[in-house]
């Protein structure tokens, strides 16, 4: 914003309230108290507080980060562990048999009898790299870079219908109404894009969590995620309505301005220069996205790494794209796929997931280390809960030979910023039902993803109805066995 | 604020120094020196006196008190907070705070939000006459305190624009505008209040504020999140709104309608309130368990919305501020804890005249029905017609009666002496004998019912599953899932129980059971087959699952009205009953999504002979049993009219009257509470740290000790809970419910946390005025009242031009020195738009609308489509839009509308780019800019800037500024020129095609003026 040559102090006081240039756009006063002054309205104002910071400039973390940005990859539905990452030969020996009592003691399973029989996978696993790390047939790709990702096997959490197990997952909680995690990173640490949101949801949003998952909660709206979509309109509104063309809008906006502006010098009140460089920043994303959106600028040799068809959307694109929010400022990407509830078949499901994933994950990886992002963009892999390693016939629901979920124990892995390479962690038992060896809980998770971005899930807080809420609730352990 | 730690400086121990210092204690200290036993640390507790004192607190002596020594300690390990705690150590200005709290005696009195609020004494009257009102004497002595200057009263153009979007949530007419401008009297702004609290508007506005407290949504949430039926608790609200029902009764019908004495239709849908919780249908979950999370956040809505308090912190461990422990967090859970939650119908006396408009059509053709008997002969005489069409009747009509398979077995009835539901629905035996499901709904059950009988002999069952309009979907199953009403039998069981003489153990624990003999089938068959619809996969769903011992598979059925199964189920070989004997029947259900039977009865038969499965009454069959020549001639009547409903003579004309059947419209329903029998009571526990799986001690209904006592005539049930909530002596209600509406006045509560008034929260900044306003709105429990003291406050009327020295000394405008100035709700910026351009549909209540947005935005997980709305519905006011869980409307989503996940007490106004993106692109605005483009040049004469003008005044009241004006005319001139030189396309913009050239240009230039219009700051702001 440039101000007019009749600046009145109104204008000097709202402009105050931005650091730099205005045009970084998000919040004012208003949100500047909401990010923590008001409370202290009217009690008792410790001075330091009282400074106004705009709320979505970047953040000091709590400690050095070794990661600035995230890229979660979610599979939507629970991938089977035992066919992609959880190799378990002595399984082959109980096949067919029951599920001892005392193991399944205490749980409680959707779909399938207690007296249900044990599955043994029929899928091949091979050791890969220098270290050895061991990864299914179903994934050769990720195999390929088994030397730069860090495994767990022992990860468990607690529900096992897909919306609860999906909101633990993404907010630390089983109850609705809680900030997903790319909200928690964004407030932790703002944002570092002029022009793109923090947190951008790729992929079907139509998850089960529904939109709870990417929701901020009790946040402030602007640590929201925004979906972006691979058709059409790439975010909500983004297009000029029929008939507008930019000139239109960009003549529109230069009167809403000088209009808006004639306002705050009249009655003074910074939340309207707040809405100036709002309605600036967001002619700025209608000018970005395209170009953004836009694959086809990336080199024929990128788009083969990725398995990337310019002509129809996939996952492939989505982890490419991304790369491209990534290398643009964008903090937080989640990218979903939905499909991997394999209740029935699961061989053949978890098969053809894999070949939809398997490439383009793996060139993520590679393709960030290749531009040097690596070391600053943490790579997440992973679903909500496992699956059982007992079978599920159920022939009313027309399934078989499929898994039912299992929330006691499931892999996920990680990779890039911090992560130590080429790890594999915890050990289930014989059957692959419980963990036996370093137990990570989802909290234990989030903490370590917070950990690796400089901060500490026990300091990242924000009270709300009269309790300070955090990410990972009363848990959390940082996972020092998955660090660099 | 500074001025909170001077003011009182030679008070010692008053009520605000009090204050101050509690909540100083409650931030740094009480996580570990609080009321929370579990988490005490060195067994000090610093929430009481005695506990202080106990722990080194010298009244009177700060430097002698061990409190005042470890917060100033220079040694970190004796330094409090501690340095890992996260705690802030206490600045200089708390220490001051806190040794001359000490010095002078260190008072402990209650907490001031649970005191009784008493009236308090008016402060002198200041100022000019407007100023004098109770309100105003209490901002204004504040002001004065603080040596601040108000500022003047609004010009009239923004006080009307503020009190009727506040008022009504839309923004005022012209007309009104003029006339209130131009207005001498001195009550013209009285006038103007009076009319806007008395116009339904109204209703519509404030309903707006308690749906976000109600949590309310119009779908299920979680996974499937279907769409639910409430919206006649919504309508419900803005009645009750409109009619200014007073706050007490307003709470009681929510909480507990369906238990008054005189309860009607409306005070049950009253109890919708807190039916707006989630309901969790993904296959395979624990019915209990997310029964008990609804109850949860009931107890926490209960608890913000009429406490102020956060009940919900002393779940799981006592409440480390406030004086709530967990023992009292379940026994609130207990008066919520006994109810059911079944569909209500909404008796619409429109559809019961259409209802019944159909029915005596369908009697007609009914008793029409032999007169449409296709006659013997087609080619007879028309004289001859009836005769042979009476014969031809008689003849098929006889053969059907003397046919031999008609010869129908014996069933008789059995009436269960007892009836047990494993999952614990409530089991209720009807007038007719056949079981009715209600209450719980588990997601599998297993019914055991037992029987006695004198018959010697039994060869089959015979199951009838029976519709009924208690049922989801009509039933005759409780399947919930996409409402469908299905049910699917595992198991089918019977055994025979022998009387209780021949009694002996059965070897694994000893006890004495009576000896059994399970009945073995032959077969199982059913109705279905020749039904369409009812019937779709063949084996997977085949009644032989019934029967074959396989838990996994299941005869299933799909429900919906007139769909009435029936089964036979036909013994391996013939049972005898020894004297005395009982049958126990079992039916398994082991389906998922609560499929399992909603209502039915059960026969059982002796004779031999073929067995049938069909729909017919068992009254028609004892008739048929007998001889053609033994009927009577009523016996023949009745057999005829069962005939001329099944013969194959008349299946067109049936079709006919079935179709008929099929338009008939039903009633809405909506979702309300009944509360348990003390025949099927709830018991409800202490849950150890709030887990549902872990029931430790029980607990009956009462109300924490801290709070007002819960009096000794009132009933220890919902109904008491809601007579408590608004008892005289409730300190927190009426302090709490005049905190919001202030709120929503001045955008920030005297309390800025509304949703805690505990000791975590934040002091109020006028506790006198807060106080004030309780006392005024207990005395006749009036919303209108209260908000009309607020809207004619000169407080309220004042300017909210922010004077720049004040704004840095009071960003937030806590002292009240300036009117309000705020970004107005999701819902009314919609409404704004679509009021301004004329499009609006003022049509009150009624299912919610789907209006247009993007698809991407509307259509999420499941089958859910959004489908948009035609004709009116898609202008309707936003209160009105479909309100979806799993997927908010984008752009109310976008304005900070909370989602309806929990009780919102507050919304958020945040100002973001994707709003910007929002309000310029949005289908909604883009059609408001055409109907308003369209509505100028209809309704201005003149030129293009007198267009401009009125286009101007209908968005935002008042005229513009010359500079305002010349730059929209300019602006304008320059689109004008682009569509009439072609580098525009007017027919896009205008959205349509015109013949006339001329004015088609002329609409879409004006339509690029009202999108810029709708689009400044100014139009979706309160000044």
């Amino acid at each position: 914003m440039n101000p007019p040559p009749n600046s009145t102090s109104h204008v000097r006081l709202a402009r105050r309230y931005f650091l730099g240039e205005c045009g970084v756009g998000l919040g004012s006063m208003a949100l500047g108290a909401l990010l923590g002054n008001d409370r202290q309205a009217s009690g008792a104002p410790p001075a330091s507080k009282q400074k106004l910071v705009h709320p979505n400039a970047p953040k000091a973390a709590h400690f050095k980060p070794r990661a600035k940005h995230v890229i979660f990859l979610f599979m939507a539905g629970g991938p089977s562990q035992l066919e992609l990452f959880d190799h378990k030969p002595e399984l082959q020996k109980y096949d067919g048999q029951q599920v001892p009592s005392e193991v399944i003691e205490g749980f409680d399973l959707p779909f399938i009898e207690r007296d249900a029989a044990l599955m043994a996978s029929p899928v091949r696993y091979y050791q890969h790299g220098e270290s050895g790390t061991k990864v299914s047939e179903m994934l050769p790709h990720v195999a390929s870079i088994a030397d730069e990702i860090a495994i767990v096997k022992s990860i468990h959490t607690d529900a096992f219908n897909h919306a609860p197990a999906q909101l633990l997952l993404h907010t630390g909680h089983l109850q609705l109404g809680k900030p997903s995690m790319g909200s928690w990173v964004t407030y932790g640490l703002g944002s570092e894009s002029q022009d793109l949101p923090a947190y951008v949801v790729l992929g079907n949003t139509a998850v089960s969590g529904g939109s709870s998952t990417f929701n901020c909660g009790f946040l402030p709206t602007m640590y929201q995620g925004v979906p972006f979509r691979s058709q059409g309109s790439p975010v909500l509104f983004v297009e000029n309505p029929d008939g507008v063309d930019d000139r239109l809008q960009r003549d529109t906006l230069d009167v809403i301005r000088r209009l808006n502006n004639d306002r705050l010098n009249a009655v003074g009140d910074p939340e309207i220069a707040s809405r100036i460089s709002a309605y600036e920043m967001a002619f700025r994303l209608q000018a970005r996205a395209p170009e953004l959106m836009d694959l086809s600028r990336e080199t024929p040799e990128t788009l083969a790494m990725y398995g990337v068809d310019l002509e129809k959307p996939s996952f492939a694109n989505q982890c490419l794209l991304a790369r491209r929010m990534v290398e643009r400022g964008v903090r937080f990407v989640e990218v979903s796929l939905v499909g991997w509830d394999h209740h029935a078949n699961v061989v053949d499901n978890v098969r053809e997931y894999s070949q939809i994933v398997d490439q383009a994950c793996a060139a993520l990886v590679k393709d960030l280390k290749q531009r040097g992002m690596l070391d600053e963009t943490l790579i997440i892999w992973g679903g909500e809960f496992g699956r059982t390693p007992m079978v599920e016939n159920n022939p009313a629901l027309g399934r078989r030979r499929g898994r039912d979920h299992h929330p006691n124990a499931f892999a996920m892995w990680f990779a890039g910023g911090g992560i130590r390479p080429g790890v594999s962690i915890g050990k289930t038992d014989d059957m692959g039902y419980h963990v036996v060896e370093d137990p990570v809980h989802i909290h234990d998770v989030q903490a370590t993803v917070l950990h690796l971005l400089g901060m500490d899930h026990e300091q990242l807080t924000f009270r709300y109805q009269g309790r300070d809420f955090r990410l990972t609730d009363v848990g959390g352990r940082v996972v020092s066995k998955i660090l660099a | 604020m500074l001025l909170a730690a001077n003011a009182f400086a030679n008070e010692p121990n008053n009520v605000d120094e009090q204050r101050q210092v509690r909540s100083l204690l409650a931030d740094r200290c009480f996580l570990c020196h609080g009321p929370d036993e579990e988490s005490r640390e060195a067994d000090l507790r610093l929430d009481t006196r005695e506990g202080a004192i106990r722990g080194g607190l010298v009244p009177g002596d700060a430097e002698a008190s061990e409190l005042m020594r470890r917060v100033v300690a220079d040694d970190v390990d004796l330094r409090m907070p501690p340095p890992d705690s996260g705690k802030t150590p206490l600045s200089t200005a708390e220490l001051a705070i806190l040794r001359r709290w000490i010095n002078a005696g260190a008072k402990y009195d209650v907490h001031w939000s649970f005191r009784k609020p008493q009236r308090p004494k008016l402060p002198p009257s200041t100022g000019a006459s407007l100023e004098q009102s109770g309100l105003d004497r209490f901002v204004n002595a504040k002001l004065d305190a603080e040596g601040i200057e108000p500022a003047s009263p609004a010009d009239r153009y923004s006080l009307i624009r503020r009190v009727t979007l506040d008022l009504t949530g839309l923004p005022p007419s012209i007309e009104a505008i003029d006339a209130f401008v131009n207005d001498p009297s001195p009550d013209a702004y009285q006038q103007v209040v009076d009319r806007l609290l008395a116009s339904p508007q109204y209703g519509e506005r404030w309903a707006l504020w308690w749906l976000d407290l109600a949590r309310y949504a119009d779908s299920n949430g979680y996974e499937s999140d279907r769409t639910r039926s409430i919206w006649p608790w919504r309508d419900w609200v803005i009645d009750a709104l409109n009619n200014d029902m007073t706050f007490d009764e307003f709470t009681i019908e929510q909480i507990a309608g369906d238990m008054l004495p005189n309860a009607t239709d409306a005070t049950r849908i009253a109890t919708g309130f807190h039916r707006n919780t989630w309901i969790n249908e993904e296959g395979g979950h624990d019915w209990e368990q997310f029964r008990h999370e609804s109850i949860v956040d009931r107890v926490h809505t209960t608890g913000t919305v009429f406490l102020g308090l956060t009940v919900a912190c002393a779940q799981c461990h006592d409440h480390k501020y406030d004086p709530i422990t967990q023992r009292e967090y379940w026994q609130l859970f207990a008066f919520l804890n006994n109810t059911d939650e079944p569909d209500f119908w909404v008796a619409d006396p429109e559809i019961r005249d259409r209802q019944q408009q159909i029915d005596i059509e369908i009697a007609r053709r009914i008793a029409a029905r032999a007169a449409h008997f296709p006659p013997l002969d087609p080619d007879v005489a028309a004289d001859k017609k009836n005769e042979s069409r009476r014969q031809h009747l008689d003849t098929k009509f006889r053969a059907w009666v003397d046919q031999p398979a008609n010869r129908p077995l014996r069933w008789s009835l059995l009436d269960p002496v007892s009836a047990v539901s494993e999952g614990n629905a409530t089991m209720t035996e009807l007038d007719d004998h056949s079981i009715l499901l209600t209450g719980d709904r588990p997601e599998i059950d297993s019914y055991e019912m037992v029987y006695e009988t004198d018959a010697n002999r039994v060869t089959g069952f015979r199951l009838e599953a029976i519709t009924d309009s208690r049922l989801p979907n009509f039933g005759p199953g409780r399947g919930s899932f996409m409402g469908d009403g299905a049910f699917a039998i595992s198991e089918f069981r019977v055994e025979i129980l022998e009387a209780s003489g021949t009694d002996k153990p059965d070897g694994t624990d000893g006890n004495v059971r009576p000896s059994s003999t399970s009945m073995e089938f032959a077969r199982a068959i059913d109705n279905t087959a020749s039904r369409s619809g009812v019937h779709s996969l063949a084996e997977e769903t085949h009644i032989k699952n019934s029967i074959d011992d396989n838990k996994l598979t299941h005869w299933s059925i799909q429900g919906g009205p007139g769909k009435q199964p029936v089964a036979v189920f036909e013994t391996a070989r013939p049972y005898d009953l020894p004297a005395g004997a009982r049958l126990r029947i079992t039916i398994l259900q082991n389906f998922v999504h609560q499929r399992t039977l909603g209502r039915f009865r059960l026969y059982a038969t002796g004779d031999d002979g073929p067995m049938h499965a069909d729909q017919r009454p068992t009254s028609i069959d004892s008739l048929l049993r007998k001889e053609f020549q033994d009927h009577t001639e009523s016996d023949r009547q009745t057999l005829k009219k069962h005939y001329l409903s099944i013969a194959p003579e008349l299946s067109a004309y049936n079709d006919e009257i079935q179709k008929l059947q099929d338009t008939r419209p039903l009633h809405p329903t909506t979702f309300v509470f009944a509360e348990r029998t003390n025949k099927n009571k709830r018991q409800s526990h202490v849950h150890e740290r709030g887990e549902y799986q872990r029931p430790v001690e029980e607990v009956s209904p009462a109300v924490p000790v801290a709070l007002h006592p819960l009096r000794n005539d009132l009933p220890r049930n919902r109904m008491g809970l809601a007579q408590w909530l608004v008892d005289a002596d409730n300190p927190l209600v009426a302090r709490v419910a005049a905190n919001q509406l202030w709120q929503s006045f001045f955008g920030r509560g005297i309390v800025s946390t509304p949703e805690d008034f505990g000791l975590q929260g934040a002091a109020p900044s006028h506790p006198k005025l807060l106080d004030w306003l309780a006392v005024e709105f207990q005395r006749n429990w009036s919303l209108k009242s209260l908000q009309r003291r607020i809207v004619t406050s000169a407080a309220y009327r004042r300017s909210s031009t922010v004077a720049p020295e004040l704004s840095a000394r009071d960003p937030q405008n806590i002292l009240l020195s300036r009117g309000p100035r705020v970004r107005v709700d999701a819902e009314t910026i919609r409404d704004i738009a679509l009021a301004a351009s004329g499009l609006m549909v003022h049509t009150l209540g009624g299912p919610s609308v789907f209006p247009p947005q993007p698809s991407e935005a509307g259509n999420t997980f499941g089958p859910f489509k959004w489908e948009t709305s035609v004709g009116a519905d898609r202008y309707r006011r936003g209160l009105y839009t479909f309100r979806k869980r799993g997927g908010p409307y984008a752009a109310f989503a976008t304005f900070d509308a909370p989602p309806p996940n929990t009780c919102a007490m507050i919304r958020r106004r945040s100002n973001t780019p994707l709003q910007a993106l929002a309000q310029l692109n949005d289908l909604v605005i883009v059609e408001a800019s055409r109907a308003l483009a369209e509505r100028v040049l209809h309704e201005a004469s003149g030129d293009d800037t007198e267009r401009i003008r009125h286009a101007f005044r209908l968005v935002l009241s008042r005229p513009p500024t010359d500079a305002e004006l010349s730059l929209l005319v300019e602006y304008h001139t320059r689109q004008r020129q682009r569509f009439d030189t072609g580098s525009l396309d007017a027919q896009k913009v205008y959205g349509a095609k015109s013949s006339d050239n001329a004015e088609l240009t002329a609409l879409a230039a004006m339509t690029t003026v009202a999108r810029l219009v709708l689009n400044l700051d100014e139009t979706i702001t309160k000044e």
